[in-house]
């Protein structure tokens, strides 16, 4: 069990309003910056712009030096970092329905990670950007934001679930 | 007053403020930084930023709250008084940016345009969940040492280039 700088007693308290300011300011940046996952590499393919491709390598490169800082600094809130070195190279982070071999993690990641490309490039941006869009006043990335919390509990009660039989029901299983 | 140190400062802020990089950069180490804090309310690790999974803990949460069900939701919010309350913040910081200047226009579309927007944000919330994360939270466990990340976001750049080739086939058979 990790353990962060705050003990369980106020971290509990300190994560809605924390990650509510953390929001407030990745919000007014993303809208300042146009800042977008999907859009960079959309406007790297078509024109070889890197403005906003940018953003999306420094977040990989900066989230490294960052869990690498506070490593060092904190090393019992980071408790697998390396990920690859102290958990094995190919398993995932949890987070996705757990219990799957390796074939399924890497099928798991592919096939989502493809149609989620797929996907936000034809309606114009991922997920926060569509955030951003809808506080500046566009409907209809207001209806992408309603489809994601609607599907949060559907998920969450039925699709997760059968995500999970469809892979073991293919021999993919742990 | 004017001075030309006072000038320069300001000149650079603007430039960084309005650049991508600089966004990316800071989400990278707030998010470590967020996790150095936070994490004994509870994992996954490298979750400090994510718009799906935010969302996905935000509504479940809400929604065990109110009804008291128990829809599957990350530790970190389970253990914690409320969600995680990112999306909210991403929404009011828009806003309030997009207000400040003036860039705050309401765009409507048509009953398709809503139902094709919320069939493709459902689809992506669930298609993410799949995966464990939208991009955001991909590029942060990359970065935290997992590989299978950096496999999805290589994927996500493939679905990118077939995205886009599929929108310029579909304008040059409408301009023929």
């Amino acid at each position: 069990m990790a353990t962060g700088v705050l003990p369980m007693e106020t971290a509990i308290y300190a994560v809605p309003a924390l990650t509510l300011l953390l929001g407030v300011l990745i919000g007014y940046l993303a809208q300042r910056s146009g800042f977008c996952s999907i859009g960079g590499f959309r406007d790297f393919f078509l024109f070889r712009h890197t403005r906003i491709l940018s953003g999306y390598l420094a977040l990989i490169a900066f989230s490294f030096l960052g869990y690498l800082l506070f490593w060092t600094l904190t090393p019992a809130a980071m408790e697998h970092f390396f990920w690859a070195l102290t958990s094995g190279p190919l398993t995932p982070v949890p987070g996705a329905p757990a219990g799957l071999g390796l074939a399924a993690s890497v099928m798991l990641a592919v096939i989502p990670g493809f149609l989620v490309g797929f996907i936000c490039v034809l309606l114009g941006g991922c997920p926060i950007r569509q955030a951003v869009m809808t506080s500046e006043g566009n409907y209809k990335a207001a209806f992408f934001l309603l489809g994601m919390a609607v599907a949060s509990p559907v998920f969450a009660a039925f699709v997760s679930g059968w995500v999970v039989l469809m892979v073991k029901s293919l021999g993919l299983g742990a | 007053m004017p001075c030309s140190i006072c000038s320069t400062v300001r000149n650079i802020t603007s430039l960084l403020v309005r650049h991508p990089a600089f966004l990316g950069a800071l989400i990278g180490m707030l998010a470590a930084l967020s996790q150095s804090l936070l994490i004994s309310a509870g994992g996954p690790e490298a979750y400090g930023f994510c718009v799906a999974c935010h969302t996905r803990d935000l509504v479940n949460g809400v929604f065990n709250i109110l009804t008291g069900t128990s829809l599957a939701l990350a530790s970190i919010s389970k253990n914690s008084v409320l969600p995680v309350m990112s999306v909210a913040g991403v929404l009011i910081g828009a806003y309030v940016s997009a207000r400040l200047h003036r860039e705050h226009a309401v765009k409507k579309g048509s009953f398709r345009d809503y139902l094709i927007y919320f069939l493709g944000g459902f689809l992506v919330l669930i298609l993410a969940m799949i995966f464990g994360g939208c991009p955001y939270r991909a590029a942060l466990r990359t970065g935290y040492g997992d590989l299978i990340a950096l496999i999805f976001i290589v994927a996500m750049a493939l679905g990118v280039i077939a995205g886009t080739a599929f929108m310029l086939r579909r304008a040059e058979r409408e301009d023929a």
